[in-house]
């Protein structure tokens, strides 16, 4: 009971803090924060294929730039598309391309997954590329206005003003992360952790692991395109390089393994580190790279289960003392 | 009836043949020992069975219907079960976990997203019920990976029954185990599989004689004797090829 009443009272303060924080911070730190929720959210539904369901996705940013495009494309060429739809437009097109793509991706794990996403993904990054006509090639496409946030015959909020934009990215990420973590406490989350630990048991246990492993991606593919989406009105520009290339593919790949991928909340742990540690060492140097994949190939090497892992593993120790003593 | 029969099963491996014209029956309701030195195709008549390979040559049925190419999943919806030689359960789940898993599959529930999997009290209770039917409650919690050997061999066998299968396939189901073990394992497994159809393979003799109503020994993949446990014991080829001039 005490433990649910603490529970209330830590979501409250937090809810709390999130809402009066644009009113402490300057712009920029609004901006990185409204980023690093965009890509909490990403990392998540990355997890949710490598954690969960045991398979490495070299191409995530796939779904992610194709939710981002679809966006753009969709505001664009649609004069007055309300801002909702435009959203849930960027899921569709996200999770529109794990369906095309998971005839081929269900049928492999492992090395040969990775190495087939990581080829879509490159292949969906050179098209974007080339069909100049269409994305703008390099340049990709502007989003001029972002449409304001419309519920009929009560209110019409202007997401060009940056506390109001701020307040939805953070609502629609809240309610895609709160969806995920329900989706891994259902049963159906139960079989993609099954998928993981021993196909083959579940396949003897009367599984349809292609149909339930295609629906996973899906799942994620939908919830990436979201992400993508609002990174896209973010920005307000969707290109190759912002959305689609590697490092927008190994990005939430770093921020899993930093925070843990053993767990649902790690990797928005991860994403949190990696934008912290991007706004300070750019005050140093230009070479974040560098200092990202040291800590990167340090998590990884003394820390595998990231750095929840190694708080688990430290409170325990912790207690264990305790006890001891 | 039989519940299960192949017709003139071949399997190879690219050149390498392991089962030639392998003709099985199983009536409903007996326990069948597969014994047969290694190497015999035991595990491969198994797996061709089962769904994982599916036979380069003859027919096998399953209650009747023909299921020759049918997948392992779809042999498990309509009631065959199965345990592996190598332990085959979640390793990183609980003792809990695991056997939820096949109640989840055993009341059809392959698409539930809307609902917390905690919270359906009708799984969780089904589910300690078979905990403590196989004597594994007093390690709900224990990831299956940190359970003992003999008690990790016993879940295993358990995840082959806790769907309700009308026919169970255990291969090995005591490899590995002390004689302790063992004595508990063959306990479980008069004790769970009662009124059911069982086919098992085993090496250990005095398992397969307290077990088993008939016996079919297999040899370079062939079907060299079947009959029940006296006869086997009796049969001059079988002790030829298999069993020696010991006593049982």
């Amino acid at each position: 009971m005490s433990t649910k009443l603490s529970n209330w009272i830590l979501w409250g303060v937090v809810i709390i803090l999130l809402a009066v924080f644009p009113y402490l911070v300057s712009f920029y730190y609004l901006n990185m924060f409204i980023a690093f929720a965009i890509f909490s959210l990403y990392a998540v539904t990355l997890n949710i294929l490598l954690g969960y369901m045991g398979v490495l996705s070299f191409g995530h940013a796939m779904f992610f730039g194709t939710g981002a495009y679809a966006v753009a494309l969709v505001l664009r060429h649609i004069e007055g598309f309300p801002l909702l739809p435009t959203i849930l437009v960027g899921g569709l097109a996200g999770g529109l391309l794990a369906l095309v793509l998971c005839p081929l991706l269900v049928r492999v794990s492992g090395t040969a997954f990775a190495m087939l996403t990581l080829a879509f993904s490159m292949l969906i990054f050179v098209a974007a590329l080339k069909f100049r006509e269409i994305t703008g090639g390099e340049d990709g496409i502007g989003i001029t206005s972002i449409p304001p946030l419309n519920i009929p015959g009560l209110v019409s909020i202007d997401m060009t003003d940056k506390i109001n934009f701020y307040y939805f990215a953070i609502i629609v990420v809240a309610i895609c992360l709160y969806l995920l973590w329900f989706y891994t406490k259902t049963p159906f989350g139960s079989l993609i952790v099954g998928i993981r630990d021993n196909a083959l048991r579940m396949d003897y246990l009367g599984f349809n692991l292609p149909q339930t492993k295609a629906i996973n991606l899906v799942v994620s593919g939908t919830f990436a395109g979201i992400a993508g989406a609002v990174h896209g009105l973010l920005m307000k520009l969707v290109s190759t390089v912002g959305v689609l290339d590697i490092g927008t593919s190994f990005k939430p790949l770093m921020m899993a393994y930093i925070g843990g991928v053993g767990s649902f909340f790690g990797p928005i742990i991860g994403s949190a580190i990696l934008h912290i540690l991007e706004d300070v060492v750019i005050r140093f140097t230009d070479r974040i790279g560098l200092v990202n994949g040291t800590i990167f190939i340090l998590v990884v090497l003394f820390a595998p289960q990231g750095l929840i892992g190694l708080f688990n593993t430290a409170k325990a120790k912790w207690f264990q003392k305790e006890t001891a003593s | 009836m039989n519940i299960l029969e192949t017709k003139g099963l071949y399997h190879d491996f690219s050149g390498l043949e392991v089962l030639f014209d392998v003709n099985l029956q199983v009536k409903e309701g007996e326990r069948l020992a597969l014994i047969g030195p290694n190497g015999a195709g035991k595990t491969t008549l198994f797996n061709t069975i089962t769904g994982m390979y599916h036979p380069t040559q003859g027919q096998v049925f399953f209650k009747g219907k023909d299921i020759t190419r049918s997948n392992p999943y779809q042999l498990a919806r309509i009631g065959m079960g199965r345990s592996f030689q190598i332990t085959t359960t979640f390793a990183r789940l609980t003792a809990f976990q695991n056997i939820r898993q096949a109640v989840l599959s055993k009341n059809g529930i392959r698409f539930q997203m809307f609902r917390k999997l905690d919270k359906m009290q009708d799984i969780t209770k089904e589910t300690d019920e078979i905990l403590k039917r196989i004597n594994l409650d007093g390690q709900r919690n224990i990831p299956a990976g940190m359970l003992s050997y003999g008690k990790h061999r016993s879940l295993e066998i358990s995840m082959a029954l806790a769907t309700d299968p009308e026919l169970i396939m255990l291969d090995e189901p005591t490899a590995g185990m002390s004689r302790d073990e063992t004595h508990t394992a063959v306990e479980l497994i008069r004790r769970l599989t009662e009124g059911k159809t069982v086919v098992i393979i085993e090496h250990d003799m005095d398992v397969v004689f307290s077990i088993a109503d008939r016996i079919t020994v297999l040899h370079y993949g062939q079907i060299l004797a079947t009959g029940s446990p006296a006869e086997i014991r009796e049969n001059q080829e079988v002790k030829d090829a298999y069993l020696g001039d010991l006593e049982y």
